[in-house]
């Protein structure tokens, strides 16, 4: 019907706080549910914690550069502003890795998705059933653009870390101090070997460079998107201090999902559910769903932008790409490996990409405030 | 490497899942274009049609005899309408009254009229217009307008030798009573609700309270039968932009006949193909100021006691009057409650049957075993057997709106306890889901509009079948499904979910929790007023 466009007009753009919560939302992902183990495998210490918190620095770090370079280019995402920093074609080239990698993630967190999904909640159902449903959601979701994307976060956000936070608490009957000692056992080296694992769990941070074009006030990009950070960040520190407090080292290593193992640990009786691994489950699928389609949003937008295609149609054409990429892992081992690929691919695009641009940028002196003005 | 490569490539089963996953999105959004595509032929292209035939008017003529034979030809065969003949004074002037029988009760004015009339000496200083005893009556020139206005109730005065003809008093036919408003009864606050008459409706409006600021403003809409529109709304608290977006949307509305405020709610909502309603509709003339002082519009209709308020968000729909007139306490924890109850009344029978077919394992073992105990001699899937109960209580709830009033409370209860008892009995459904059904019959019946109820009663029935395909995964997809379409949803550019997203905090006052009156000092920045503070 006849669009509204008076009252309230709004282009695509979100306030600070729905950004800060679409970077919050990219990033945890299927990592809290492996991340105690994967990081655990590579430290094989206690202090996994420390690898987490050097880790969220280092992203802070990274992002604080990649909100300085997208600042630079106001009103244009990382698609449109690499072309006139590195010109046209290797521009697009580089841009096509990035949406390749936000593909591979998406896929990756519906695979994870599926996997938890099949071996807790649905038992001997083909993966196509749980995953297919789910990226046609997502389609629909972002179909609305950035700005629905923020919205549904902001309902889900609210309810997961309200669970999140009432699980840890129930499970604190089982926190041993003792478990995390003893404190740099092994000295700083297996801290900083950990920490290329610990960046697979923030990855999703590049969006940053897109976000910061959606902003209405961009004056607050550089706040919203360090509170983004944090949240996950203090998440992620928080559930590893309490699953490895909880259930030791040793047991986090072996168990394939560990922070679902800590809660089905223990039993609250008397109490509508015994186990708390079932709300943790459903907000778990929540929260991966605005994962995915913060995902889905990103490399849509990337490929329009690129392509100068309508950003409707390339949704479509994205969803079997989407779905094909959830399928290639052939088990759930390969998909842990692909997670460690895109860990390691993401340092790449984390580091490089953002050092690389701005000192392009700089040296060929693109952007910035004369570029403002023209 | 290559090879690693080549073992990854799927299977053409894959692909052609793959195919499907593409194909299946692509034919909704087809379907979905064109049925959008007919609602925008249904505003446009029956408009251009019916602007270019205009009929030929009609003077009034100076010829009492032919202006008469006139009336009598085109609305004089309908056995309803009177022309009542007399002389005026002494000179013999020949004047007619006209009017329908029964829409003008007020026998005393005709009398005085008629008085008036035989005692009147054609060269009277006065103009006569200014010597009718009423408060109402102007002059018409056409014939149409004359016939039309006649039609509509108007007492119309002919006289012989004048080229114009004499409107007197606006129509007063049968009224209802004012009554407590059937629909949203309150316990506590006023007992008065719309009738019928929008006269008597904008009136009721204006006693709410002096101010200078409530404006009304009129519209015609029908184009076979037309029909007075009333938009209300707060001068210097409206939002300029969004009283243009109603006014242009009413002035768009093509309509044969509104019978009822619903036509109109249909003509100007944002996305007919929501199952959630756009605007929301009212009996109570508190409700409606309530609304106007937050910057928001109403819409009256004549001939319906329903009026319309827009732009409606989603917590409207769980507000009642009465939380505001009780203490702040208990308001929000009978809001908190009706919340809770929205959720019941969407989600129970799905949880149901993901709990009792798919995930046993996830409730107390003990509560497991007991239901599993009572369904075994249950022959259906859970599905079945819930939909046999909830379709039994749809109907039931259906006919209790058509028993006669004494009978409808008892067949209620003994319709319900004989089917829930009986069909336990006969071991068609489990006794726990007696209780389940009865619960999320109960939860839908405490949300206070009657509308929004159905809304939720409709996606039931959608949840369940999510959750008979997929389990609680299929749950959790239908609520996802339910907040994207939510949160893509606007009502007249008002995102349906405010103030829980887009976040506004001060706006959190009025929502699950109602603060203190004092507290509430601005206005909801959502309806972006032009006056923000509340005194």
């Amino acid at each position: 019907m006849s669009a509204s466009k008076s009252f309230l007009a709004q282009d695509d753009k979100i306030t600070s706080s729905q950004a800060a919560l679409v970077l919050n939302n990219t990033m945890l992902g299927a990592g809290i549910l492996t991340l105690p183990r994967s990081v655990s495998e590579t430290v094989k210490t206690p202090d996994s914690w420390l690898s987490v918190l050097l880790g969220g620095l280092v992203v802070m770090l990274v992002v604080i550069l990649m909100v300085k370079l997208s600042l630079r280019f106001p009103g244009k995402t990382v698609y449109q502003y690499t072309q006139i920093v590195i010109g046209r074609y290797p521009g697009i080239l580089w841009c096509l890795l990035l949406v390749l990698y936000y593909i591979a993630i998406a896929g990756f967190e519906i695979r994870a998705m599926s996997e938890v999904t099949m071996f807790y909640l649905l038992e001997g159902t083909p993966i196509w059933a749980i995953t297919i449903p789910f990226i046609w959601v997502g389609a629909y979701l972002v179909r609305g653009g950035i700005n629905a994307i923020a919205r549904v976060g902001q309902i889900i956000f609210p309810i997961s870390l309200f669970i999140l936070i009432v699980s840890y608490l129930l499970s604190l009957r089982l926190f041993h101090l003792d478990n995390l000692r003893p404190v740099l056992g092994n000295g700083i080296f297996p801290v900083i070997q950990g920490l290329k694992s610990t960046v697979l769990v923030y990855s999703g941070c590049e969006v940053v460079m897109t976000l910061v074009a959606k902003l209405e006030q961009p004056k607050q990009a550089l706040k919203a998107m360090l509170v983004g950070i944090s949240i996950p960040a203090g998440i992620y520190f928080i559930t590893i201090i309490m699953v490895i407090g909880g259930l030791s080292v040793d047991s986090a290593v072996t168990s394939t999902w560990p922070t679902i193992d800590l809660i089905r640990s223990f039993e609250v009786t008397g109490f509508l559910f015994e186990r708390f691994e079932f709300p943790l489950m459903v907000i778990w699928l929540m929260q991966m769903f605005c994962n995915y389609s913060s995902f889905f949003y990103h490399s849509s937008l990337g490929v329009s932008q690129l392509f100068n295609l309508p950003y409707k149609s390339v949704i479509f054409a994205l969803v079997p790409v989407i779905f094909l990429a959830t399928m290639v892992p052939k088990n759930i081992n390969e998909v842990f490996m692909l997670g460690d690929d895109i860990g390691y691919f993401s340092i790449l695009l984390f580091i490089l990409f953002p050092v690389t641009l701005t000192l392009v940028a700089l040296i060929r002196s693109k952007g910035g405030p004369q570029h403002e003005k023209s | 490497m290559l090879s690693s490569i080549k073992s990854h490539i799927p299977g053409w089963s894959v692909f052609f899942q793959a195919l499907i996953t593409l194909v299946v999105p692509l034919l909704i959004y087809r379907i979905y274009k064109a049925l959008t595509s007919l609602a925008d032929d249904k505003l446009v292209s029956s408009g251009g049609a019916d602007s270019s035939d205009e009929e030929p008017t009609h003077p009034i003529s100076a010829s009492y005899d032919a202006n008469i034979d006139e009336i009598r030809n085109t609305i004089g065969i309908n056995s309803d309408v009177v022309i009542r003949e007399l002389t005026m004074g002494d000179a013999k002037v020949r004047a007619a009254l006209i009017f329908v029988k029964g829409m003008q009760e007020d026998q005393l004015l005709k009398m005085e009229i008629m008085r008036m009339l035989r005692d009147t000496e054609p060269d009277h200083p006065l103009p006569i217009i200014e010597r009718l005893p009423t408060n109402a009556a102007h002059t018409i020139s056409t014939m149409e307008e004359l016939t039309k206005a006649v039609l509509f109730g108007y007492l119309a005065l002919m006289i012989d030798g004048r080229d114009e003809g004499f409107l007197i008093n606006p129509p007063s036919g049968p009224a209802r009573d004012i009554t407590e408003p059937v629909s949203e009864s309150l316990l506590r606050g006023s007992r008065i609700g719309f009738t019928e008459d929008i006269n008597v409706n904008t009136a009721m409006l204006r006693k709410q309270g002096v101010t200078e600021n409530l404006q009304v403003r009129s519209f015609m809409v029908g184009h076979t039968i037309q029909k007075e529109l009333a938009i209300l709304y707060l001068d210097q608290i409206v939002n300029p932009d969004l009283l243009r977006e109603v006014t242009g949307r009413i002035e768009k509305i093509k309509l044969d006949f509104a019978a009822e405020s619903g036509y109109i709610e249909q003509m100007i909502e944002d996305n007919y193909l929501s199952p959630f309603q756009q605007t929301q509709n009212t009996e109570r003339p508190d409700r409606v100021i309530a609304a106007l002082l937050e910057g928001r519009i109403a819409i009256l209709l004549d001939g319906t006691p329903f009026a319309l308020i827009v732009p409606v968000t989603f917590s409207m729909l769980l507000q009642s009057p009465e939380d505001y007139f009780e203490r702040w306490m208990p308001g929000s924890l009978l809001r908190i409650l009706r919340f809770l109850a929205a959720f019941i009344a969407l989600m129970a029978p799905s949880l149901y049957i993901s709990f009792i077919s798919f995930h046993p394992g996830l409730i107390p073992t003990e509560l497991a075993l007991t239901i599993i105990e009572t369904r075994q001699g249950v022959p259906f899937p859970a599905l079945i057997e819930v939909l046999i109960l909830e379709i039994a209580i749809e109907i039931l709830r259906e006919a209790g709106i058509r028993l006669p009033k004494p009978i409808g409370p008892a067949m209620g209860i003994v319709g319900g306890l004989v089917i829930g008892e009986a069909a336990v009995k006969a071991g068609i459904v489990s006794p726990f889901l007696v209780i389940v059904v009865a619960v999320t019959a109960i939860s839908s019946f405490s949300i206070p509009m009657y509308s929004a109820g159905i809304t939720l009663r409709l996606l039931r029935f959608v949840a369940m079948l999510f959750a008979s395909i997929l389990g609680m995964f299929g749950t959790i997809l239908f609520f996802l499904l339910i907040c994207c379409h939510l949160s893509k949803l606007k009502s007249f550019g008002v995102p349906y979910l405010t103030p829980l997203t887009p976040f506004r905090w001060s706006d959190w006052k009025d929502f699950f929790v109602r603060v203190p009156i004092f507290m509430m000092k601005r206005r909801p920045k959502l309806m972006k007023t032009m006056q923000n503070k509340r005194r």
